[in-house]
């Protein structure tokens, strides 16, 4: 187990708040946490990091676990002149004493993470001038630089176009695939984690339904979260969930 | 150019003036990448309001000045989890707080208004070894903090969730920067005044990220616009013909200089 939540109510703000928050995460999961925006799928991802406070309940985490964070690529801000090297690096720095600067070793697992997900030969490239899907696989090698066994993502795909988007899902896939990676992302888009996630947190309303992908991704779970009709199709190998159908 | 420096109050202006600028541009790339530019203008209100109340009640503007500047880091450094109220909004409302009671606390001194003037524009001319010393301690314990903990200083500032998750105290580092920032102020603002230090802090650091896309490089960039600016304004403050306030001469090359980095920018 990497992280359990129980009974947990998440506040934001005076207004916003959600109750009755048990959740487990095992070690090895592909977890998506889906919603709508608004309806506080980061608010749980930074309690899951511990860096968002519960007002009620218990977050119980594993000693061991080393949480390899993604935020949503906006938050980085572009005005600092930094190289996507430079970047990179920073998913170092908890493992550099706190007076000391980067060793050779650094800097090489920096270079290799860069080469896992297909940007090494952008290092000395300007971040802030990097296209949106080439800065989102920086941000997961900085991610992958802190030797993570938990990979965090925050709308990986965001803003992205389609090709973007399937290769970068297909990036985490490989990841928690080929290197046992647990995997937590969120996302407001069901299609964009329908087929790869193994469990879903599905956030609507105020509910929050977890279970595996089967079966919160069907066609009668969807249809009792929604008000709209809701069908889960299978298109060329792919379960694609199509909105605003007929209810029969 | 030499010549204007032949003076010993000339060379104790240049020597006070390197001193503030070099720290003072330097930290100005942490400010203007933090976007925080006017917590610069604003701790220099503090200070000057910690400097007008020691004057009123005939202390040592030093420790006051030190006191009131600390508060001012402790809420300046808050990330407020209540949306309606940003940092921006309480740096600006502590400014013309700042600004009010300075100048009413001077008002209200024996020694009267004369000071305001020096506080704002700052007089570099009349600066004592003491204050030299003083300024050169700093600017050595400023810049010993950042080499050490220059990372530390970075991640938080660029991304403080990633830096919580990997284990840094955010909150605890932006506390830290702030106070290296506030206590170089204080002591750059009595030699210097609130205008200088608040040029050095802004123009270096913007005409530097102009010019450069490596961050080790726009440190180098701001602390060389700073030493030319410093240097010829000094030099042009001296100069018979002109005769100039040194601090406000000093600030017209800082921002020509920006003027002409940024003008060659756009046409490069």
């Amino acid at each position: 187990m990497i992280v359990r939540l129980t009974d947990v109510e998440l506040a934001y703000g005076r207004d916003w708040s959600l109750s009755g928050i048990d959740l487990e995460i095992p070690r090895g999961d592909f977890l998506a946490i889906v919603g709508p925006n608004g309806s506080g799928k980061t608010t749980i991802l930074r309690a899951i990091l511990g860096i968002h406070s519960p007002k009620r309940g218990e977050i119980w985490w594993d000693k061991g676990r080393r949480f390899g964070y993604v935020p949503q690529r906006q938050y980085i801000d572009e005005i600092y002149p930094l190289t996507a090297f430079d970047v990179a690096l920073m998913g170092r720095y908890s493992l550099i004493g706190p007076l000391s600067r980067p060793s050779r070793k650094d800097r090489d697992v920096t270079l290799e993470s860069l080469d896992h997900v297909g940007v090494r030969e952008l290092a000395d490239r300007a971040y802030r001038n990097l296209s949106g899907g080439q800065k989102q696989r920086v941000l997961i090698a900085r991610a992958l630089a802190g030797e993570p066994d938990v990979l965090v993502l925050d709308e990986p795909t965001n803003d992205m176009d389609i090709s973007s988007e399937a290769s970068t899902m297909r990036l985490i896939s490989h990841l928690h695939e080929a290197h046992k990676m647990t995997v937590i992302m969120v996302s407001h888009l069901l299609n964009v984690v329908a087929d790869y996630a193994r469990t879903i947190v599905l956030l609507s309303e105020g509910k929050l339904i977890t279970g595996p992908a089967e079966q919160v991704l069907s066609t009668d779970s969807l249809r009792s979260v929604y008000s709209e009709p809701v069908d889960v199709l299978h298109v060329s190998g792919r379960r694609v969930i199509v909105a605003g159908g007929n209810n029969d | 150019m030499i010549s204007a420096f032949h003076d010993p109050f000339m060379r104790s202006a240049l020597v006070a003036s390197l001193a503030v600028g070099i720290v003072c541009a330097y930290l100005g790339v942490h400010v203007v990448l933090r976007r925080v530019v006017f917590v610069g203008a604003t701790l220099a209100q503090v200070s000057a309001a910690g400097i007008g109340l020691a004057l009123l009640l005939g202390l040592n503007p030093w420790p006051v000045s030190i006191a009131l500047m600390l508060v001012g880091v402790a809420i300046f450094s808050l990330r407020s989890a209540d949306r309606r109220v940003t940092r921006e909004s309480l740096i600006g409302v502590g400014y013309v707080v700042a600004s009010a009671l300075a100048v009413l606390f001077v008002a209200k001194s024996a020694q009267g208004e004369a000071h305001l003037l020096d506080m704002l524009s700052g007089n570099i001319l009349t600066v004592t070894s003491r204050q030299i010393i003083a300024m050169a301690v700093v600017a050595v314990v400023v810049g010993a903090l950042h080499l050490g903990f220059g990372k530390q200083f970075l991640f938080t500032g660029l991304d403080p969730d990633m830096a919580r998750t990997a284990g840094f105290k955010a909150g605890l580092w932006d506390l830290f920067f702030f106070l290296t920032l506030g206590v170089t102020i204080v002591f750059a603002i009595q030699i210097a005044g609130a205008l200088l230090v608040f040029a050095f802090l802004v123009a270096p650091a913007v005409t530097a990220l102009l010019i450069t896309e490596k961050l080790s490089r726009a440190y180098i960039a701001a602390i060389i616009a700073a030493v030319v600016a410093t240097v010829a304004g000094l030099h042009l403050s001296f100069l018979p013909a002109l005769d100039l306030p040194s601090g406000p001469a000093i600030v017209v090359v800082l921002f020509t200089i920006l003027a002409l980095v940024a003008a060659w920018t756009r046409v490069r």
